[in-house]
């Protein structure tokens, strides 16, 4: 079968995701857990539109890098790639969105964007000329902007290729290999600004220098397991039969290599930081140790050593079953990566403002409340901490998370401990959440499959893929 | 093995010697062995050659090195010589684990060579008694043992899949 065709049932199933993702989205708005600033709302919308954004910019990043490297064997299946690339579209209309929403003031995930803090917070102000509201809304919109023009450069040209066949000097080629090279240096460097800007700045206080490539592999990584994914349900399904065992096992190859790649840069990043000790950085680690050891330590556990353990041999790689085994939970398990990015800073931040909103400045500093620290509403709270005291306050939060005796305010939310769903642990509602995440981006891959042939027959790499062996 | 006469017959290209090994099969010939210049993809499989065993040795021998560098450095570093470093504890994983992984990829590629050596025969001073020298350039070898299959099949054999030349020698 040349083309895919999107059925109904696919297609409801699908929109039935996308639907929970909304109800689940609205849920959480009116959740009791969230928060006065709708916290947990707007860390998930960043969460995942984040998240999902990178996939297919990673998507089409990988497809022009293979492009410039005359590579030859993803061929068959690159029309996966060039549709994962085009949705694109809604990341921009999301991280727009969230752009837009921060640029008005609707939301408190950046610790930056509340003039008050930066007034008095030297390394804000310091962070000031790029840490703002312009460059987030309109850097965003420029730089996916551009992402999605060469998406959709990529898209073009390679249904052009195929209309009109290679030609005798494989002009379209060239042309697609010129955008291709072009989007390289264009996509290293914007990349890296998106995520200090989306991600590494909510914690404004923190950075680190290698932050844009572990993001970026985490990203690739759950890129190549929704490839694996999608591969796998299409030739279930009775398409792409020409995509065999061997390309499966070179995207195996890519899933294992790519997983221990980001626990590298992992690695590096913790070990640098653990090895200076500079405060302004371990605050980052010390608060994801001591309040997310779930998450922290899980992380390790789901990205590294299963697929490194799974994957290692030869066979695993070649074997349907083990393949979509390891791609579904590393998967989840990068998604999951993102949320330990976002969600530390985005609740320390709203307690942050909280308590400056509550005006109660007490001077007791030995007890800050863990409970402030997980982001639900610290109104009224006292609550010692200046800016500049940021990491040492983060320090007293572990050990006081255990006997918080101090009264706090009674918003009907209650006490979850040290565990606070939707913060420390996805809840249901982010799962739902996530779930209508990819319902929508696996509809928007479907439906651009299904607009063209699935193999491109002109692709002058096509009988090299054809015949690829691992 | 030492008196026996093979018979032997070279190919200039791995397809046709790829063609040559199905046929062989097809016909159920034995062969004694076949000779590439270089790893020729799909071949292991036609010949009916069982999966090499060298990575399991590699496994083990990656973990001894994982092994040997944690726990070395451990003792070394909280019972032998304790010594603090940038006012770290003693025993400072995170400071261990690059050390551990190279130790870990340092033994099993040492580990593996040394076994890849052994198990073929190779080594410094060993003297190796190869067919031709050129299945080490360019060409390909099919090779018959005289007991499996005498030389006038052998040769039509050789004759009927284009193979350029065809040799006899005692080993």
């Amino acid at each position: 079968m040349r083309t895919f065709e999107f059925n109904n049932r696919l297609r409801i199933t699908l929109l039935v995701g996308i639907a929970i993702g909304l109800l689940c989205l609205g849920l959480t708005w009116f959740s009791a857990s969230d928060d006065g600033f709708h916290s947990r709302f707007w860390s998930n919308v960043l969460h995942n539109s984040a998240f999902f954004t990178m996939i297919s910019a990673l998507a089409a990043f990988f497809l022009a890098a293979s492009v410039t490297a005359w590579a030859g064997w993803y061929t068959v299946f690159k029309r996966v790639w060039e549709s994962m690339g085009l949705f694109l579209v809604f990341g921009l209309i999301m991280m727009g969105l969230i752009g837009l929403s921060v640029y008005m003031g609707w939301n408190h995930l950046y610790h930056w964007n509340d003039a008050a803090s930066v007034e008095t917070d030297t390394i804000l102000q310091g962070k000031k000329g790029f840490l703002n509201k312009g460059w987030y809304f309109f850097g965003t919109l420029v730089i996916v902007g551009a992402w999605f023009f060469f998406a959709t450069r990529f898209r073009a040209l390679s249904l052009q290729e195929e209309k009109e066949g290679a030609g005798d000097d494989f002009q379209v080629h060239r042309r697609l290999r010129f955008f291709a090279a072009a989007f390289l240096p264009i996509f290293g460097f914007t990349m890296c600004a998106v995520v200090w800007l989306w991600i590494m700045s909510v914690d404004a206080h923190w950075y680190s220098t290698l932050f844009a490539w572990y993001t970026g592999a985490s990203a690739f990584v759950s890129m190549i397991c929704l490839t694996i994914l999608v591969l796998q349900y299409l030739r279930g399904k009775g398409y792409y039969q020409n995509v065999t065992v061997e390309h499966m096992h070179d995207l195996g190859k890519l899933l294992f290599a790519f997983s221990i790649f980001w626990t590298y840069l992992w690695f590096s990043q913790y070990m640098l930081i653990w090895y200076a000790n500079v405060g302004e950085e371990t605050g980052y680690f010390h608060t994801r140790i001591n309040e997310y050891p779930v998450l922290f330590y899980g992380n390790l556990i789901i990205n590294f050593l299963v697929p490194f353990f799974v994957l290692m041999r030869n066979d695993t790689k070649r074997k349907a079953g083990t393949l979509v085994f390891v791609a579904s939970i590393v998967l989840l398990g990068h998604w999951i990566d993102y949320f330990q990015m976002v969600k530390p800073g985005v609740a320390h931040t709203a307690h942050e403002l909280a308590a400056h909103d509550g005006g109660h400045h007490g001077a007791d500093t030995k007890h800050l409340d863990a409970h402030d620290d997980h982001g639900h509403d610290a109104k009224g709270h006292s609550q010692g901490h200046d800016a500049k005291d940021h990491s040492h306050g983060h320090a007293d939060h572990g050990h006081d998370a255990k006997d918080h005796s101090q009264g706090h305010d009674d918003h009907g939310h209650g006490d979850h401990g040290s565990f606070n769903i939707g913060f420390t642990i996805p809840g249901f509602l982010e799962i739902g959440t996530f779930l209508g995440y990819l319902s929508l981006f696996l509809f928007f891959v479907f439906s651009s499959l299904s607009r063209s042939t699935l193999t491109s027959e002109n692709d002058p790499f096509i009988e090299e893929s054809l015949h690829h062996h691992a | 093995m030492a008196h026996n006469k093979v018979i032997y017959g070279l190919y200039n290209d791995e397809e046709d010697l790829m063609r040559a090994v199905k046929v062989a099969k097809d016909q159920h010939l034995e062969i004694m062995d076949v000779y590439t210049p270089f790893p020729v993809h799909g071949l292991d499989p036609i010949l009916g050659l069982s999966e090499s065993r060298l990575h399991i040795a590699g496994f083990i021998y990656g973990m001894l090195g994982t092994l040997t560098a944690f726990l070395g450095m451990s003792w070394i570093f909280t019972k032998d010589w304790p010594v603090i470093f940038g006012g770290k504890p003693y025993w400072s994983v995170p400071a261990f684990i690059p050390i551990t992984f190279e130790l870990t990829v340092l033994f099993a590629s040492i580990g593996m060579v040394v076994t890849f050596y052994v198990v073929s025969g190779l080594g410094p001073g060993v003297v190796n008694n190869y067919l031709d020298p050129r299945i080490t350039d360019d060409k390909f070898c099919i090779a018959f043992d005289e007991h499996d299959l005498d030389a006038s099949s052998a040769g039509s054999f050789f004759k009927e899949t284009g193979a350029s030349e065809v040799h006899e020698k005692s080993l």
